[in-house]
């Protein structure tokens, strides 16, 4: 890329700003199209369960609603409350849509790395905690008391689930010893393409990827967990006040980012663009787009799915979940996973020499050890802190019969 | 590539030292908090040009994210938001901005006066003077002579790298991490026994189906059983709530 600049402009400088510039043009305009198409997988699909149809009239299967609305959300009125912090209220969608945005830099589409940093992991969940700034600064300058109830709901649901979040992908990062998105997906990498070689096809990972899956859902406020905008509450949270086009620019920027849940979900526990034929030269970095974006959108779908069937939490029992329940899973699994690495990969000078009985290192043997007793510590706990959450933690309000 | 780097620089230079002016000059203090975010922001863009992404990203993650959210929410708690009528100069303003000279001049005149400061020791390679290790690298002839000092394995040394880091704390500098870490917990404890015995010494707050029950139960019991009843209705819940109820 940088070649065809440099060939174009003559100077140095010149190509790589360009380069960059393209690589990020590209990607916002990718980002936008697909945010188009999951507006309208999220619509149909929910039609589909709800025993509706959904937008079916612009264009073949309603696909053209998006650009419709598009055109209509363009053409509204830019409304200002008079009381706002004019300011502040327009801040707060480009605050909101560049911390969403900025963490595309490093999610690679199948062989397609726009840049590999090497603490690309943390990257992502750094820039994405930055939208609670956003969400504060939205609530707060409207001047509303929903809005400003909603903003206040989404940093402490942001803030709380954070913690679950980053402790999952620690188990991950221990896995594959470094933090760079690329070397996590290549870890998965299998020469024979065999999906086994996923992360979620361990124990460690499996649980990771449940606390993870969880944790990201109330990160991109998508719902069980869509709290900060309980349309039966709160008329629309931190976006009661905003209309037309930077009412567009929040709804764009909370598809982006449950695109890149799915899209982290995909590269770090379901092997990214890894699929068979992923690594032909040319063909292959097509085959490889097509695989991650395969696997995105159907953990999208699954997010649909979970919109349809389950309904929303209560607030208190929200942080509950995020406390009391993910957060002793994550801990659990960063544990278990030092286990697995010290059963597989240590030997004598590292002190564990009962591994050394087993056979070499990452031999079969080994592997069936660390599986078993990973996956009971795993299962023991999981179930263990949800029977203690069943009868210590604060349930759900019981109406007792009427005390005479 | 160095005139872009350049201009970065100067950019992001001229954003902080703005964003940081406008954090004392607003009066709106939200908006102050907010000015003052944005100078974190220019602070961690920093740390990427300076090739150590590693404590960019923690810059972000635990200033821009979380000590900025922080500090919303402790002036969201203040009396009065807007500051229209406070005063912002004092009188003996000058201490003030004495003070604050005073202690820029102590960080910036040693680094312009000596740029060699001995930054790690103990065969660790220095970061500062690069310059040197270069020109010895580049002529074969002086080689020998810098081998004197161990050389860094890497080409380009890394002090800032997350992996330099976490070897660096489970090594070299393991005590103040405990220590560090011994202080966290201790503010931890703190804040829940705080918090804890706030909670034991409010009245509970009913939920809304709590309170109706409490009303129906008023109403259809008469006016001297609605105590006895509230002590029985939440079961288990809160035995401090209710006894003080009493």
């Amino acid at each position: 890329m940088r070649a065809m600049w440099e060939f174009f402009f003559g100077v140095g400088w010149l190509a790589t700003l360009t380069s960059y510039l393209t690589i990020t043009t590209a990607i916002l305009v990718a980002g936008s199209l697909v945010m188009m198409l999951l507006t309208w997988i999220e619509r149909r699909g929910l039609g589909y369960m709800q025993d509706r149809k959904g937008p079916n009239r612009v264009g073949p299967f309603g696909l053209f609603q998006p650009i419709a609305e598009a055109i209509k959300t363009i053409t509204k009125e830019d409304i200002t409350p008079t009381d706002a912090d004019r300011w502040v209220h327009f801040l707060a969608p480009v605050v909101i849509l560049a911390s969403t945005v900025a963490a595309f830099a490093v999610i690679p589409w199948g062989n397609l790395i726009p840049v590999d940093i090497n603490v690309g992991v943390l990257y992502i969940v750094a820039v994405s905690a930055v939208h609670t700034v956003g969400i504060l600064m939205a609530g707060w300058a409207s001047n509303n008391k929903f809005a400003l109830l909603g903003g206040m709901r989404g940093v402490a649901q942001a803030i709380s689930y954070e913690i679950p979040q980053v402790l999952s992908l620690v188990s991950i990062v221990m896995l594959v010893g470094s933090m760079s998105v690329v070397d996590v997906i290549q870890n998965q990498m299998d020469p024979y393409g065999n999906i086994l070689s996923w992360h979620i096809f361990t124990p460690v990972g499996l649980l990771s990827f449940i606390v993870f899956w969880i944790a990201s859902l109330a990160e991109g406020e998508r719902p069980p967990f869509d709290n900060p905008e309980a349309e039966s509450e709160l008329v629309a949270g931190y976006m009661t006040e905003y209309g037309g086009m930077k009412f567009a620019v929040l709804f764009l920027a909370n598809y982006l980012t449950n695109f890149a849940i799915c899209a982290v979900t995909a590269g770090v526990f379901l092997g990214g663009g890894n699929g068979p034929g992923s690594d032909i030269p040319i063909l292959g970095t097509l085959l490889s787009v097509f695989y991650f974006l395969a696997k995105s959108l159907g953990l999208f779908f699954v997010m649909v799915w979970i919109r349809g069937v389950v309904p929303r939490l209560r607030i208190d029992e929200l942080m509950h979940f995020a406390w009391k329940f993910l957060l002793p899973l994550a801990l659990v699994n960063i544990f278990s996973t030092s286990l697995w690495i010290a059963i597989i990969r240590w030997g004598a000078e590292q002190g564990m020499g009962i591994a050394e009985a087993l056979g070499a290192p990452g031999s079969i043997a080994r592997i069936a050890v660390a599986w078993v007793v990973t996956a009971i510590i795993n299962v023991v706990a999981f179930f263990l802190v949800a029977r203690l959450n069943a009868t210590r933690g604060v349930t759900t309000y019981q109406a007792t019969p009427t005390a005479v | 590539m160095d005139f872009i780097i350049g201009l970065i620089f100067w950019g992001l230079s001229a954003l902080i030292l703005f964003s940081g002016l406008m954090v004392v000059i607003v009066k709106n203090i939200i908006h102050a908090a907010l000015w003052l975010i944005a100078s974190f922001a220019g602070i961690a863009a920093f740390y990427f040009l300076l090739e150590a992404p590693y404590i960019g990203v923690v810059q972000i993650l635990v200033y821009t994210g979380a000590i900025s959210i922080l500090m919303l929410f402790a002036i969201m708690l203040t009396r009065q938001v807007t500051g229209e009528g406070t005063q912002q100069l004092f009188k003996r303003w000058w201490v003030a901005a004495l003070v604050a000279f005073g202690l820029f001049a102590v960080v910036i005149v040693p680094t312009i006066w000596f740029p060699r400061l001995p930054v790690a020791e103990r065969g660790q390679p220095t970061y500062w003077p690069q310059s040197d290790r270069a020109a010895a690298s580049a002529t074969p002839a002086a080689a020998p002579a810098a081998q004197q000092e161990p050389q860094p394995e890497a080409e380009t040394p890394q002090i800032a790298g997350a992996f330099e880091i976490g070897r660096s704390f489970m090594a070299e500098y393991l005590l103040p991490f405990e220590v560090s870490s011994l202080l966290l917990l201790v503010a931890l404890i703190g804040a829940v026994v705080i918090a804890y015995e706030e909670r034991t010494r409010r009245r509970r707050i009913l939920t809304l189906a709590e309170e109706a029950e409490l009303r129906r139960s008023v109403a259809g019991l008469g006016m001297e059983r609605p105590l006895q009843a509230s002590a029985q209705l939440p079961p288990g819940k809160s035995e401090a709530g209710t006894a003080e109820r009493r």
